[in-house]
């Protein structure tokens, strides 16, 4: 329900800032970057691939339909590692650049989401480390 | 056998071999040795390179001849009936101890093959994904103060400005970094404590210190003209991470991962691996390929996403518990979404055609195995299904996303049922010879091993390392890094080796005695060489 209230509240705020005549895109890219591991010796750690499929699910239920186009999905090295890194490439779309600015602002939102989530599945936060290296996964998005 | 590991061990031969190898200049060559090729990229089923420069070093600088060498440059193996294992050559390099049994006038043989003992360790590694496709394909080695954090992402990583240097031939430079890097410590506090550094390159911790090395002792074993009875086989194996599905095995054992049998074709009678420490089960995993097919876009082009397709998947997949997760005593059972991709669009537009993602679950027992598969695999289809909802499109229809399996592998669970076989045998009472074990017990774990294949063709199998590091972590990961470990244990690891396989092998000893061989000369198969 909470996140429906904000997909509404997204709707609206993104309607009322809209002029018709200014339509803007660009393309993001999200990149998730956890410590990976070995899928049976390093088994429980955070994967970077599991949030960025996470994150793109937030997006999906958050962003009006037509704002956004997943262009790419990708990470991991192999079939039995963790994956240590994630990244996902979208293009926007807005009807102006206060708008588009909003739609960047939510997608790091809800990619940190996704981070989020994953680290709460696998009992992880913020300072943790595995032997030695950051025990989370981290979200960070760029412009290309 | 406690006799024959008592002779073996004390042999004069046997020991002017560990000797030689107990010098400094030695404990150097080694190391130099290992820096050398740990620096060759190798993903699995791209072994080529690694392979190539074994299979050089064997003839050139090694002291064996090209008959001596039992693979080829194209991955073949002659007397093998599994030259191609899912569509591509498998890499193995592969040199023999010959023995003298093929010379004895009732030699038994299986279809041309005399007896081998196998000493393996694989030669392939997670990171790079691929063999690059220009420039120069080497691994920078990176040194790092074990005063600073390890590092976090694969920037930092590149980021560091010590590396070690090698020239033209490939040959470790050996300069002030080298030096640091060389540093003998016996655990990570004196370490950290004696200015020891982080030696940053996939494969420091999964396997290449013990394989180098099995390289070493093959070299040293030709030096000494330790012969034995049976042939022995010493192998860097291909394919034994990623979608390696144990290739390198497979063309060993002739194994057939449909039938779930094992031809045997090269007779082995016995197989040491050289990855762990005493294992006797062995883990099953199932690993899928499934590829998320997007619709032919119509009209406006708005349609069922083939990455939302598959993030669906994965993100349904990631919230999964495992049995050993949900039940008290299951077996510890795991899985991850390893990988994922997507077709890039085609040019000009943005719609994906098609996203594949790579799944591994794992558990030492077949039906905990099973459970997990059960809960996973349908996913794949909740995933495809979840994206053609949104759209109202109906899934296997034409305008909606489908679903297609791209690769499936199989590691078969086994679980000992005895462990009375010859090499867990020669495997403890070495260990029990020279000190290193106490009593004749195996543990209780499960690991995912080469193993695998040798242990469901029937073939006894243990193994042992050759490596020693002081510390090390990130295995599998953009992180992995070790700090050299003491020369002397590498040593005494391959006295145990040595009198393991020799046990199993049979071994003519300096005082013109023969120790027989512990076991037949027909290795086990469970199905019959089609050549």
């Amino acid at each position: 329900m909470k996140r429906l209230l904000f997909s509404v509240a997204f709707l609206a705020c993104v309607a009322a800032t809209t002029p018709a005549f200014a339509q803007q895109s660009g393309n993001l890219r999200v990149d998730f970057q956890g410590p990976g591991g070995h899928s049976s010796g390093a088994y429980g750690r955070v994967s970077a691939l599991h949030a960025a499929a996470r994150a793109v699910i937030l997006i999906q239920q958050s962003l009006p339909a037509g704002s956004y186009q997943i262009t790419n999905l990708t990470g991991g090295n192999s079939v039995n590692s963790i994956a240590s890194d994630g990244l996902i490439e979208l293009k926007l779309t807005a009807a102006n650049a206060a708008a588009y600015q909003k739609l960047v602002a939510a997608v790091t939102n809800l990619a940190a989401e996704g981070a989020a989530a994953e680290n709460k599945f696998r009992g992880v936060k913020p300072g943790d480390l595995t032997s030695g290296a950051p025990a989370t996964v981290r979200s960070a998005v760029t412009p290309f | 056998m406690v006799a024959a590991s008592e002779k073996i061990a004390n042999d004069p031969q046997i020991l002017a071999l560990l000797k030689d190898q107990s010098t400094d200049a030695a404990a150097k060559a080694r190391w130099n040795q290992f820096l050398e090729l740990v620096r060759i990229p190798s993903p699995s089923r791209q072994e080529n390179l690694k392979a190539a420069e074994i299979h050089r070093r064997l003839v050139g600088e090694w002291g064996f001849t090209q008959a001596e060498v039992m693979t080829r440059a194209d991955g073949t193996i002659p007397a093998s009936d599994t030259n191609i294992v899912d569509g591509l050559p498998v890499y193995n390099a592969c040199v023999v101890i010959k023995g003298s049994y093929s010379g004895r006038a009732d030699a038994q043989q299986y279809k041309g093959q005399f007896p081998k003992v196998l000493v393996e360790g694989h030669i392939d590694v997670v990171n790079p994904e691929e063999l690059p496709k220009t420039g120069d394909p080497s691994i920078r080695i990176k040194l790092q103060p074990y005063a600073q954090p390890v590092v976090a992402t694969p920037e930092e990583l590149a980021a560091i400005p010590e590396e070690l240097s090698f020239d033209a031939r490939g040959r470790v430079v050996e300069n002030d970094r080298y030096a640091t890097a060389s540093k003998i410590f016996a655990n990570a506090k004196e370490a950290e404590a004696g200015g020891g550094v982080r030696i940053y390159v996939p494969g420091y911790g999964d396997m290449m210190p013990s394989t180098s090395n099995a390289f070493v002792l093959a070299a040293a074993m030709k030096k000494h003209k330790i012969q034995p009875v049976y042939d022995i086989w010493i192998c860097g194996t291909a394919g034994e991470e990623g979608k390696g599905n144990l290739a390198g095995m497979k063309q060993l054992y002739g194994f057939d991962q449909k039938a779930g049998t094992g031809s045997n074709p090269l007779n082995f009678v016995a197989n040491f691996g050289l990855e762990g420490g005493g294992t006797v089960n062995f883990l099953g995993s199932y690993r899928f390929e499934m590829k998320f097919k997007a619709p032919v876009p119509r009209g406006s082009g708005s349609g069922p996403s083939a990455p939302e397709a598959m993030a669906a998947a994965i993100a349904k997949i990631a919230d999964v518990k495992t049995p050993s997760e949900l039940r008290d005593g299951a077996p510890r059972t795991t899985y991850t979404v390893g990988r994922a991709s997507c077709e890039p669009p085609p040019a000009g537009r943005t719609i994906v055609p098609s996203c594949s993602l790579e799944v591994d679950m794992r558990s030492p027992r077949t039906e905990t195995l099973d459970e997990i598969r059960k809960n996973i695999e349908p996913l794949f289809q909740a995933g495809a299904s979840a994206e053609n909802a949104r759209y109202g499109r109906k899934d296997g229809g034409p305008e909606g996303i489908t679903l297609e399996l791209m690769w499936y592998g199989l590691r078969p669970a086994f679980v000992a049922e005895s462990v009375d076989n010859i090499a867990v045998h020669a495997g403890l009472q070495s260990g029990i010879q020279l000190g290193v074990l106490t009593s004749p017990t195996v543990g209780t774990g499960s690991g995912s091993l080469n193993d695998n294949v040798p242990a469901n063709t029937g073939i006894p199998t243990y193994q042992f390392t050759l490596a020693s590091s002081a510390a090390g972590a990130g295995g599998h990961a953009f992180w992995e890094w070790g700090t050299r470990g003491t020369p002397a244990a590498e040593v005494e690891r391959m006295h145990r080796v040595l009198t393991a396989a020799l046990i199993v092998s049979g071994f003519h000893a300096a005082d013109g005695t023969v120790v027989p061989p512990a076991i037949g000369p027909m290795g086990k198969r469970t199905r019959e060489v089609a050549r």
